[in-house]
């Protein structure tokens, strides 16, 4: 596929997400509105901005990444536009605003490439934590950047501009720091890792000294994300971490450790938060506890199973009935209206997806390069499968997005810095 | 360093083959099962406001219609013009409460089809109409509003037949209720309150409830020594006062607590027409358990009939009672575990008046389409021939003399030849329970009627099925006749 079909592919999947919202208005007897209009030019100017920065400024990339992304965004934005106009209204303005900023990156790493990523791998380490650390600022001080706590965890920060206020989840770029910098510091020291190891019976463990600052600097920000209740990003870092770990050194142990480590993580989790009793209540048994814990994965699964084969149709089912449609479980939303023929579909593309950034990884020469292709594709796969797997009972329901396709700025912002980076990476290892 | 990334990789399709094989599970696998869950509101808020067809009586009176919400344009209530009298035939379709009866059995004929699915679309351009199925009911509106009105405030019901093709031509239960106050936003609340209200308005009673038929099981029993030679109207029976069941200290004695005729003998059409228990209970002992059931299956006993909803089985309990003659007579008197609902019992009386031959009742004459083309007809089907044809002749005889001399006199409608046999049971709390089925005009008979009164401080302790069921009988067969 070249670019002049990538180019192709996104206005096709443009016209598609703008179809759909039309779909949505017959159905609740709107008809044409200028929603249809503004979505299409919403997803043309936003995808055509990336587009056209990956010409200009990484014209080597793989033109695989972007057509899956828009195809994603586009089945999560009718359907956000189903459940709640206003939030859509608020999405569209958030493409904008990620479509930005992920040609801003490409045009910031044009010149200097992703070694400048490598280069500044400490104060990117530096600053990722204190993003984690904003929303910790008081919720009540004269300052415009504020923190604010909702639903008993501190995730959001709030930026009062005046006339307009904006909610932001540092955590979303934050983790996207995290993985910069243990690509780095692991692309510095793969070669000591994976010669100076000690013997803990079968298991290979690497010399203690050469972690440390890994483990600091993933200790600091797992401790900053349960503190503040992320207990759904903790893991996901968690897990990314153990990969890359793995991924870097070959060594199994990681896995076995890591593996270990999170049960027992969970089990003090479980002990440590009511909520995720809760969620373990919910997940083992929804339709025992129907009325309370387990109303919402009941909801997902009702959804799911009346969506059937060919779903009920874009805005002709009824996705509301499940609390928080729009974010945690927009995938059973998908899923009852365009049924299995639609949940299929989101699977295989992000499938493709998660081919095309290991594809990137596996063929990239540089250590670092390979190390930050395949760990921004690690976190976004470990996330797709928590939340899917989540939704579908197969693992416990963690509170994090489903990547393009959830309601919410900061992730849509974070995870199309993470293509960016993807696309950067792919256009440097076809030079 | 691509060893291991491969590896993962591996995991990550393993794991995306983990959540195919999830939704796999539920959208195709369990997909039917997750949507009929009765916890999944679902399928009924798709339905509700949607349209569907009307239900109208043979006579063409509409008992339940769609008409548009002045609300909302794109939405539509649904009214039962006609109320308590066909709460029961028609039942409701409601949003909190959900269906119930004719409502629930066609709702699938009843809604609208469209859904704006893309099977709709199909559908649409194949040249299908979308529009919902109406349905024609073979009841009687007149009928119904009289049979509710003549039983008063008593609980009760009243099932009356086509005998010729077992059309249903009333079915009511009193008391009764206003289905569409089941409808608003405060259905389930009203619903609560109907369940707590005295004589449970929701049930029945003339095709879900079980009673023991007392003494209109004499029908029965008299059929079943008919075809078994077991008697005739003119063979003698010896006549104590009381009847001394074999094996048992229990006696049987008639209502009237004195013997059937003269003390000495009494013969079979007396027994039928007096209404005696102590020769019954002696003739179903002598027929035996098997004959008799022989019979009451053949008269729709102990198996399933097929109707717009599904009834409870009528009990003649065969192997019980083949070993166990003192059961036998108290069971050959329509008491102890004998079981039948009203419709049950109109359909013995319309087997009689038939000439012997049982058949299927229905409520459902034919459904028709938005244009008035009938889309599927309702085929009277026979249950089969439950006596032969002199023993039915000999039954009508006796019968008609039960309302022409005997204890149905209440049932007599002037210029009319009315067959019948009355029924006093056992019920609760002390009260009996009055029963009375029959046929008219017994030369060509066109209704066949149960009248069935729950035994309560309303009907009073000394009704009986001559006093309080046949007057009721006589009254909606002349409301039939004259019409």
């Amino acid at each position: 596929m070249g670019r002049t079909s990538e180019g192709a592919t996104i206005v096709a999947a443009s016209l598609l997400a703008a179809f759909a919202v039309a779909l949505v208005n017959f159905a609740n007897g709107q008809g044409v509105d200028a929603q249809i209009g503004l979505t299409f030019l919403v997803f043309l100017i936003s995808f055509g901005t990336l587009y056209f920065s990956v010409r200009a400024f990484a014209p080597r990339a793989t033109p695989l990444l972007i057509p899956p992304v828009v195809a994603l965004v586009g089945l999560g934005f009718f359907e956000i536009y189903r459940l709640d106009p206003a939030r859509a209204g608020l999405q569209r303005w958030w493409m904008l605003i990620a479509a930005g900023t992920a040609a801003l990156v490409l045009l910031l790493l044009a010149r200097g490439g992703t070694r400048v990523l490598r280069l500044y791998r400490s104060m990117i380490l530096f600053l990722s934590i204190g993003l984690l650390l904003l929303p910790n600022l008081p919720s009540d001080w004269g300052f415009p950047l504020r923190g604010l706590e909702v639903n008993g965890s501190r995730l959001w920060i709030i930026l009062d501009a005046g006339v307009t206020q904006m909610q932001f989840q540092p955590a979303e770029l934050a983790k996207i720091g995290m993985v910069v910098f243990f690509a780095a510091y692991l692309a510095d020291h793969q070669k000591a890792l994976r010669e100076a190891h000690r013997r803990l019976g079968p298991i290979r463990l690497p010399e203690p000294r050469q972690l440390i600052p890994l483990l600091l600097a993933w200790g600091g920000s797992i401790f900053i994300l349960v503190w503040q209740r992320d207990l759904g990003a903790s893991l996901l870092l968690f897990a990314g971490f153990v990969l890359l770990l793995y991924a870097a050194t070959g060594s199994t142990g990681y896995l076995v450790t890591g593996g270990l480590l999170s049960v027992g993580g969970a089990a003090a989790a479980g002990y440590l938060f009511d909520h995720v009793q809760r969620r373990m209540v919910a997940w083992l048994a929804p339709f025992e506890h129907y009325q309370d814990e387990g109303f919402q994965i009941a909801q997902g699964i009702f959804a799911l199973g009346t969506g059937s084969l060919s779903g009920a149709g874009p805005g002709l089912g009824r996705p509301d009935l499940i609390p928080n449609a729009s974010t945690d479980f927009i995938f059973a939303a998908v899923g009852e209206e365009l049924g299995f023929a639609g949940t299929v579909a989101v699977l295989a593309i992000y499938a493709l997806f998660f081919s095309v950034g290991l594809g990137i990884a596996f063929r990239s020469r540089d250590t670092f390069r390979k190390l930050l292709a395949a760990g921004l594709t690690f976190i976004m796969a470990v996330q797709v499968f928590l939340i899917i797997g989540g939704v579908l009972r197969v693992v416990p329901l963690t509170g994090i997005t489903l990547p393009f396709m959830s309601y919410g700025g900061s992730a849509l912002v974070g995870n199309m810095v993470l293509v960016a980076l993807l696309l950067r990476i792919s256009h440097e290892e076809a030079s | 360093m691509n060893g291991p990334i491969r590896r993962i990789a591996m995991g990550v399709f393993l794991c995306m083959a983990v959540l195919l094989a999830g939704v796999t599970w539920y959208q195709v696998v369990r997909a039917d099962e997750l949507r009929a869950d009765p916890r999944n509101p679902r399928p009924a808020l798709a339905e509700r406001g949607k349209e569907r067809g009307l239900i109208v009586t043979v006579d063409g009176t509409v008992v339940a219609q769609s008409v548009e919400d002045p609300d909302d344009p794109r939405s539509f209530l649904r009214e039962y013009p006609e109320g308590e009298a066909f709460a029961h035939v028609v039942g409701y379709s409601s949003f909190n409460v959900g269906n119930n009866a004719l409502e629930n059995t066609y709702s699938s004929q009843l809604r609208s089809r469209r859904d704006l699915t893309i099977s709709d679309l199909v559908t649409a351009l194949l040249g299908r109409d979308l529009r919902p199925h109406s349905i024609e009911i073979t009841v009687d509106a007149d009928l119904q509003r009289a049979a509710l009105a003549a039983l008063g405030d008593n609980r009760g019901a009243v099932v009356a037949l086509d005998p010729r093709t077992g059309a249903v031509l009333t079915s009511v239960s009193a008391p009764s209720f206003d289905p569409e106050s089941l409808l608003g936003d405060d259905a389930s609340d009203r619903w609560l309150e109907l369940l707590a209200t005295e004589g449970e308005p929701t049930r029945d009673r003339a095709t879900l409830e079980l009673y023991a038929p007392g003494s209109t099981f004499k029908t029965v029993v008299a059929a079943a020594a008919l075809d078994t030679e077991s008697a005739e109207p003119g063979t003698t029976f010896a006549d104590p006062v009381e009847f001394q069941l074999p094996g048992s200290e229990a006696t049987i004695s008639n209502a009237s607590r004195r013997a059937c005729n003269d003390g000495q003998t009494a013969t079979l059409l007396q027994a039928f027409v007096r209404s005696c228990n102590t020769i019954f209970a002696d003739l179903a002992i002598q027929i035996g358990a098997v004959d008799i059931g022989i019979t009451a299956q053949a008269l729709g006993f102990n198996q399933e009939i097929e109707y717009e909803w599904r009834m409870p089985e009528a009990v003649w309990n065969t192997p019980d009672l083949a070993e166990d003659p003192a059961a036998l007579g108290q069971s050959g008197i329509g008491e102890r575990d004998v079981r039948a609902t009203p419709l049950h019992m109109a359909m013995v009386a319309a087997a009689v008046a038939n000439d012997g031959v049982a058949v299927e009742p229905h409520l459902v004459r034919r459904i028709f389409d938005a244009d008035g083309d009938t889309v599927e007809e309702t085929e009277v089907s026979e249950l089969g021939r439950a006596m032969t044809s002199e023993t039915a002749m000999t039954l009508n005889q006796m019968m008609e003399r039960v309302v022409t001399e005997g204890t149905g006199r209440g049932a007599a409608v002037p210029g009319v030849r009315v067959a019948g046999k009355t029924g006093t049971a056992t019920g609760s709390g002390g009260f009996s329970n009055p029963w009375f089925i029959g046929f008219a005009p017994v030369d060509n008979p066109t209704i066949a009627i149960a009248v069935f009164i729950e035994g309560s401080a309303t009907s009073g302790e000394s009704a009986s099925g001559g006093s309080l069921a046949a007057p009721i009988a006589s009254e909606l067969i002349e409301v039939w006749l004259s019409s």
